[in-house]
């Protein structure tokens, strides 16, 4: 029981630090970095890591550090704006769905069923090409592919708090559905969105990087991760560092939401130890 | 959970390596007679005379399709088609000495009466914007099987040029029913197979009238991304690379010493394109600020590896009238800053709504980074290519910058129109551009180059570089065309090492 303990207070610490470096990075950046990650400098094009450049220099003789630090900004706007999307809409679908009558919450979740069914990706791909490619219609094409999963979610938390005593009792003082919602649904749900939140950041940050480095995502000269691994594309074969850079630094950002979620549900959901 | 964290974990690393892979690894297994060239543009269809896009003419014109004369890797115009020919005094009749034993791939044989329908199907059943390059023609007429005698409405120096070009290209009267797909050309090659999104096959033309190909079979091969490209040429999957996009990758076949890297010039000019008929870029001060702030020199080094030419003007140096002009506006953001301030225009934001290309993306970045020195916003919107980049900014001029390369030769006639997309609009350029074309061709050059020094002066467009003709072969491939000066990937010459 000790070593559990341990094991999941490591996933929440492991995660924590590392989505904290994210946050970290992202926050810095706003007030300093190294050098202007936009300044091109032909003269210091392609450059090793030196003391000048930590991370060296691209092919447009940026400062590769300043580009992952301001990178972060990217990844992170897009991940809060598209799992907010998700959650805000996602959520109270599902309660509605949980809550209401049969037929209600079977064409809920139905129509849930639908859009789960188109790739993530895809959707992204057909906004970009329809509404124009950019930040915004990625992170709205992530968030919308985000919303069955919230709303899944808390259905099935919604049915299970439908079900308590202290519902039933509500429900027979004649407490109306809203404040039943408001009142205990929600509060006794928020774990678990929680959760999904850190979980579905972890794929939103994913996708991101793909969208960027498929050209429909965040637009250049805006530094992002996934369009520092598409720009060095060519360059694997004579510098592999500039991919191997943002590749690591979106396999530990995603790793950690991962973790971060891990150590949450443990922390919010204690019976689940007994599965262990 | 846990488990998932780890897929997760994985999947993320896959996603760094997915880059590493970015090619097929397949190796095809070709005998000696069968030549495999990589290409990234796909042409739509077969139909050059219905479809605009360079991809088209680069399979099939010189390899399928004949013209009368050709251009050969210096621009000079040479005999195909036709035998010899000769030009009245006044310049308006030219007579074509045809050649007697000339057929085509559907077996009917080349005569003048071809030559007669298919400049007549060019200036009436075309589409492309092209075909306006066959409005001086007056009439053709059929002096005999092998005597054609075209007629212009007024001397035209040009013209002869552009018979070289897709435009002259020469059909049989039998064989135009399916032009998208089943090309009937009087070529060494001709098309057998294609499968869509991945390769067309052309194998000889039995009864071609010339010397026959080395290669019995060429097979061309599209690869729309620039590192895959190159991975199957790595990989053995193709033998030669018509043009490498990715410059930063062309020392890795530099230095093995299986590949030959062959580096020409092109006629294709990377453009700043400016909307001249648009404020604030319709005031030349403005023009020329934008232009003396960016570094042309610095952006060819970073955007395309220090690869292709500076040349300061419309006007590639394989045209008789090519003058080096790139010291027009050097680098001087100070000055810059003074002439935006002279005109009233220190803190502008501009749109420059590029091609999705490569060399575009690279460029702007550049351009973002300098004009921002100056106090210019600009914001870097990237549109898909060909289609809306077409719409929105070739057709509906809905933009302020744009970068795109034009491959077109001898393009610097574009600047005497001024409804083309860039809005330029100067009347002394289209009357030096009228007496170039119909005076004397000893005034010719002359002329044009005044055309080039005046466009440079008004700052028309910004001339960022030529675009080079860098190929990558085997070196058992020999006989490649250095420089890519006409509309065709050249494939007659093409021999194996002996």
């Amino acid at each position: 029981m000790a070593l559990a303990q341990r094991s999941r207070n490591a996933s929440l610490l492991a995660g924590g630090t590392l989505v904290g470096l994210v946050v970290l990075a992202a926050l810095v950046s706003f007030g300093w970095t190294p050098h202007d990650p936009l300044r091109v400098e032909a003269t210091d094009r392609l450059l090793g890591p030196t003391g000048r450049y930590v991370f060296g220099t691209d092919r447009f003789g940026r400062d590769v550090a300043s580009q992952l630090l301001v990178g972060a900004r990217s990844t992170l706007y897009v991940g809060v704006v598209a799992v907010g999307l998700a959650a805000l809409v996602g959520t109270p679908l599902g309660i509605l769905a949980g809550m209401s009558r049969r037929w209600l919450g079977e064409f809920v979740m139905r129509a849930n069923d639908l859009v789960l069914a188109f790739p993530a990706l895809l959707l992204a791909i057909m906004f970009g090409a329809v509404f124009g490619a950019g930040t915004l219609t990625a992170m709205i094409a992530i968030g919308i592919a985000t919303v069955p999963s919230f709303a899944r979610i808390a259905r099935s938390g919604t049915l299970q708090v439908m079900s308590t005593e202290y519902v039933l009792a509500a429900r027979a003082a004649g407490r109306s559905p809203a404040f039943i919602a408001r009142r205990h649904v929600l509060p006794n749900i928020a774990g678990l969105v929680i959760v999904q939140c850190s979980v579905s950041f972890a794929i939103a940050v994913l996708a991101e990087a793909a969208l960027s480095f498929l050209g429909f995502g965040t637009r250049p000269p805006t530094p992002s991760w996934g369009r520092m691994l598409q720009e060095s594309q060519e360059l694997l074969a004579v510098e592999p560092r500039l991919a191997l850079i943002p590749g690591i630094a979106i396999a530990l950002a995603v790793l950690g939401f991962n973790l971060l979620g891990d150590g949450l549900r443990d922390r919010f959901d204690p019976r689940l130890e007994a599965y262990r | 959970m846990r488990r998932k964290a780890r897929c997760a974990a994985v999947l993320a690393l896959l996603a760094v390596l997915s880059s590493c892979s970015a090619g097929s690894t397949a190796t095809v297994s070709q005998d000696e007679s069968t030549l495999s060239v990589g290409f990234t543009a796909e042409p739509e269809n077969f139909d050059f005379t219905s479809t605009d896009g360079a991809a088209i003419p680069q399979a099939l014109l010189y390899n399928v399709y004949e013209s009368l004369v050709k251009v050969d890797a210096r621009g000079r115009i040479k005999p195909l088609l036709a035998k010899s020919w000769t030009v009245s005094r006044d310049r308006t009749v030219y007579d074509f000495q045809l050649r007697p034993d000339a057929t085509f791939s559907n077996g009917a044989k080349f005569t003048a009466r071809d030559v007669k329908f298919s400049i007549e199907r060019a200036k009436t059943d075309w589409t492309i914007s092209l075909k306006s390059k066959m409005d001086v023609v007056d009439r053709v007429e059929v002096l005999g099987p092998t005597h054609a005698r075209v007629v212009l409405s007024r001397p035209s120096n040009s013209w002869l040029f552009d018979m070289a070009s897709r435009v002259g290209a020469m059909f049989s009267r039998t064989g135009v029913a399916d032009l998208a797909n089943k090309p009937v050309g009087t070529g060494p090659y001709v098309v057998a197979d294609r499968r869509r999104g991945d390769s067309i096959v052309l194998p000889e033309n039995p009864n071609y009238w010339g010397r026959k190909p080395a290669y019995r079979t060429v097979v061309l091969k599209y690869i729309a991304d620039p590192t895959a490209l190159n991975n199957a040429l790595l990989s053995n999957e193709i033998d030669v690379i018509s043009q490498i996009t990715a410059p930063d990758s062309v020392p890795q076949f530099e230095a093995d010493n299986r590949f030959r890297v062959i580096q020409g010039t092109t006629s294709g000019e990377v453009v700043l394109a400016y909307n001249n008929a648009k404020p604030p870029l319709d005031d030349v001060r403005v023009r020329r600020a934008l232009t003396m702030a960016i570094d042309r020199k610095a952006l060819l080094d970073t955007a395309w590896a220090g690869r292709g030419e500076l040349i300061g003007s419309m006007v590639p140096p394989t045209d008789p009238w090519f003058e080096d002009l790139s010291g027009a506006y050097p680098h001087d953001p100070a000055r810059a800053k003074r002439l935006l301030a002279s005109a009233g225009k220190q803190n502008m934001s501009l749109r420059l709504r590029i091609a999705n290309l490569p060399y575009a993306m690279s460029a702007a970045q550049v351009i973002e980074s300098e004009l921002s020195e100056i106090g210019v916003r600009v914001t870097i919107e990237p549109l898909d290519f060909p289609a809306v980049w077409l719409k929105e900014v070739f057709t509906d001029h809905d933009y302020d910058m744009s970068i795109v390369q034009h491959v077109e030769a001898r393009d610097i006639v574009t600047f005497g129109d001024p409804d083309f997309y860039w809005g330029y609009h100067n009347p002394r350029v289209a009357r030096l551009l009228e007496q170039a074309d119909s005076g004397p061709p000893s005034r010719q050059a002359g002329t044009m180059r005044r055309v080039a020094r005046q466009i440079t002066a008004d700052a028309a467009a910004n001339w960022l570089f030529l675009f080079p003709n860098v190929i990558a072969a085997k070196t058992k491939v020999t006989g490649l065309v250095p420089n890519q000066v006409s509309e065709s990937f050249d494939l007659t010459g093409v021999k194996p090492a002996r």
